[in-house]
């Protein structure tokens, strides 16, 4: 007589399993850190999305006196341009994914990381453009983002993105 | 989440699929070289890519790998006699030699030349570390012979083993670059297992049981690391290398051997999980290869004579609830290899992706696919080699290393993941 595992083990077992929904759609916002990151993320945008949100932090690079007093809001966008406020945005995600091309000026991840610290978020990072020869740039990348990135992924390919986005049921 | 086709793509991988054929550009291991011990030794059965084969050492010391079965009435030829450089079946006593090539058919005269007209499909077959090689694609396109260091240091270095796994290579192959679940299920054997236990690399280990990670791609698969902070600000990495489609070097522990896994498929819904262990700067021990055949460290008890676990699904892994409920075991299965068994048979023949829910730790797992389904498409589309093929990509290491904190571990530790011949793996 089989053991318990081996019989439920079997294809045909399998088909006893119950098929009905097992997860609530989460919801996952993913924010470009810098312009080429934007750009990715752009023709994402397009893609067909259960509940990804995607959002732009690209202005924060270009703001004066970021590091002497910076603002939760008027930096974060929507692809459209229309201003986000951060907290509210992080206070509705179960995920933030952040994204930065290596060598550019990533420094809103700091205050997006720092955000989703005090609301308990999971952060993932995702750097594009890690080619070979440009290690100091990606060094400076790293530095900027592995203090408020839990996973961080450097793909050699942008659409990686995507396929992330799918499995994590974005 | 893999949509149903995809997961069909990745999980099939017998003769005409996408996925065979991808394994069909690479030397796997077939078997153990002590499975074939003697000239004109007993004919072994082994299943590779849903293909049924017999391997066999003639007179001289040859291997081959050949069609099971006979091709006058279909019998099979593990019954066959291995005698004066071919097999020989017996049931009207045509005679094949370890190419396949017919050599004899008795009832028809010799100079007929019949036999010259009846050849069974064979692959060749090579030894290398203790492990028999096949190359199962199209001749034209056969890649040189294997580098991966576990098989090119001297034999008193390197232990090897092969366990039956009842389920589809992806399920298997993904529990190895699932870094995430030691913290789990694995807790409890990093300080007593004699092939892990007594490196200080454990203590960060059991210091910070939530460890960053962080994926990055590389020429023939991909580098995860597991990062936990060290003293002065530095970072412990752990850095696990799997190379396409199928290999994993584990990071190794202080001054224990390395070890990591080939998963090679049977069939679609069976697979080999080859086990090695190696040291580069001298031999194994008697006591470490004693534990290997124990079953310590990632490899397993057997039930003598087979390939089959002690500890398996027909008895429910002998598990133990008692050990499971004081926190000697995690899961109750006891030792790394079946407590991983245990769980990825679980999950059915060829568990349905569409169901699962990954998160963002799974970006090594989502990352495989990702680079999996890439080469298939590459392969089919433009005929381009995948990463894994090129002995360069094999000559890799894993590592355990302490770093800088600002540095791409990739980087910082690009000696140490890489094969340096007499120089020991880095490792903490």
């Amino acid at each position: 007589m089989l053991s318990e595992s081996a019989r439920m083990a079997t294809a045909a077992e399998a088909r006893f399993r119950i098929d009905a929904p097992n997860s609530k759609p989460r919801a996952v916002k993913v924010i470009a850190l810098d312009r080429p990151s934007e750009a990715a993320i752009k023709q994402l945008a397009g893609s067909q999305w259960s509940n990804a949100t995607f959002l732009t932090a690209s202005s924060f690079a270009g703001t004066p006196g970021k590091k002497e007093a910076f603002s939760v809001s008027g930096w974060l966008s929507d692809l459209a341009g229309l201003t986000k406020n951060l907290i509210d945005e992080v206070s509705t995600a179960d995920l933030v994914v952040m994204v930065a091309t290596a060598g550019q000026d990533d420094q809103a991840a700091s205050i997006i990381g720092e955000a989703c610290g005090a609301k308990h978020v999971m952060t993932t990072a995702l750097v594009l453009g890690a080619t070979a020869g440009n290690d100091e740039a990606l060094a400076r990348t790293l530095a900027t983002l592995r203090p408020h990135a839990r996973m961080l992924v450097i793909s050699g390919s942008d659409d990686y993105i995507a396929d992330m986005l799918t499995a994590l049921r974005a | 989440m893999l949509r149903k086709e995809q997961n069909e793509l990745l999980t099939q991988t017998g003769p005409g699929t996408p996925m065979g054929a991808l394994f069909r550009s690479n030397w796997i291991p077939a078997l153990l070289t002590e499975e074939l011990p003697e000239n004109d030794c007993p004919p072994v059965r082994v299943k590779l890519l849903s293909e049924r084969l017999l391997a066999f050492r003639d007179s001289q010391g040859r291997y081959g790998l050949i069609d099971e079965f006979c091709a006058h009435r279909g019998v099979s030829l593990w019954f066959g006699r291995n005698e004066e450089c071919g097999l020989r079946c017996p049931y009207h006593g045509w005679k094949y030699d370890v190419t396949g090539q017919c050599v004899d058919v008795p009832s028809e005269p010799e100079e007929s030349g019949f036999a010259k007209k009846i050849k069974l499909t064979s692959y060749p077959l090579i030894e290398r570390g203790g492990v028999l090689w096949t190359y199962m694609g199209p001749a034209d396109k056969r890649p040189p012979l294997p580098e991966w260091e576990f098989a090119t240091v001297p034999k008193k270095h390197s232990y090897v083993s092969k366990r039956l796994q009842e389920s589809n290579w992806l399920q298997a192959m993904e529990g190895g670059i699932d870094s995430s679940h030691v913290s789990f299920l694995h807790r409890s054997d990093l300080n007593s297992d004699p092939l892990f236990r007594g490196a200080k690399g454990n203590q960060y280990n059991l210091a910070d049981s939530q460890p960053y990670f962080e994926v990055v791609e590389s020429t023939g698969g991909l580098y995860i690391g597991a990062r936990r902070n060290a003293e002065s600000g530095q970072y412990y990495w752990r850095i696990t290398q799997w190379v396409m489609p199928c290999f994993t070097m584990i990071p190794p522990r202080g001054d224990h051997p390395v070890h990591g896994h080939f998963w090679i498929p049977i069939d679609d819904e069976n697979c080999w999980a080859w086990s090695y262990d190696y040291k580069v700067s001298g031999p194994l021990s008697e006591s470490q290869v004693q534990a290997m055949r124990e079953g310590k460290g990632v490899h397993a008890a057997m039930i003598p004579g087979t390939f089959r676990t002690v500890a398996n699904m027909d008895n429910d892994y002998l598990i133990d609830r008692t050990a499971q409920k004081a926190g000697a075991t995690f899961s109750g299965v006891h030792g790394f290899a079946m407590q991983d068994a245990s769980l990825q048979e679980s999950m059915g023949p060829i568990v349905d992706r569409s169901k699962e829910n990954l998160v963002s730790t799974d970006n090594g797992i989502i990352m495989a696919r990702h680079r999996l389904l890439r080469s298939v498409k590459a392969l089919m589309d433009k005929g381009l080699t995948p990463p894994g093929v090129d002995p360069e990509h094999q000559r890799v290491r894993s590592a355990s290393v302490v770093l800088p904190p600002d540095q791409p571990f990739k980087d910082a530790a690009r000696e140490a993941l890489k094969v340096q011949p007499g120089v020991a793996h880095a490792s903490v």
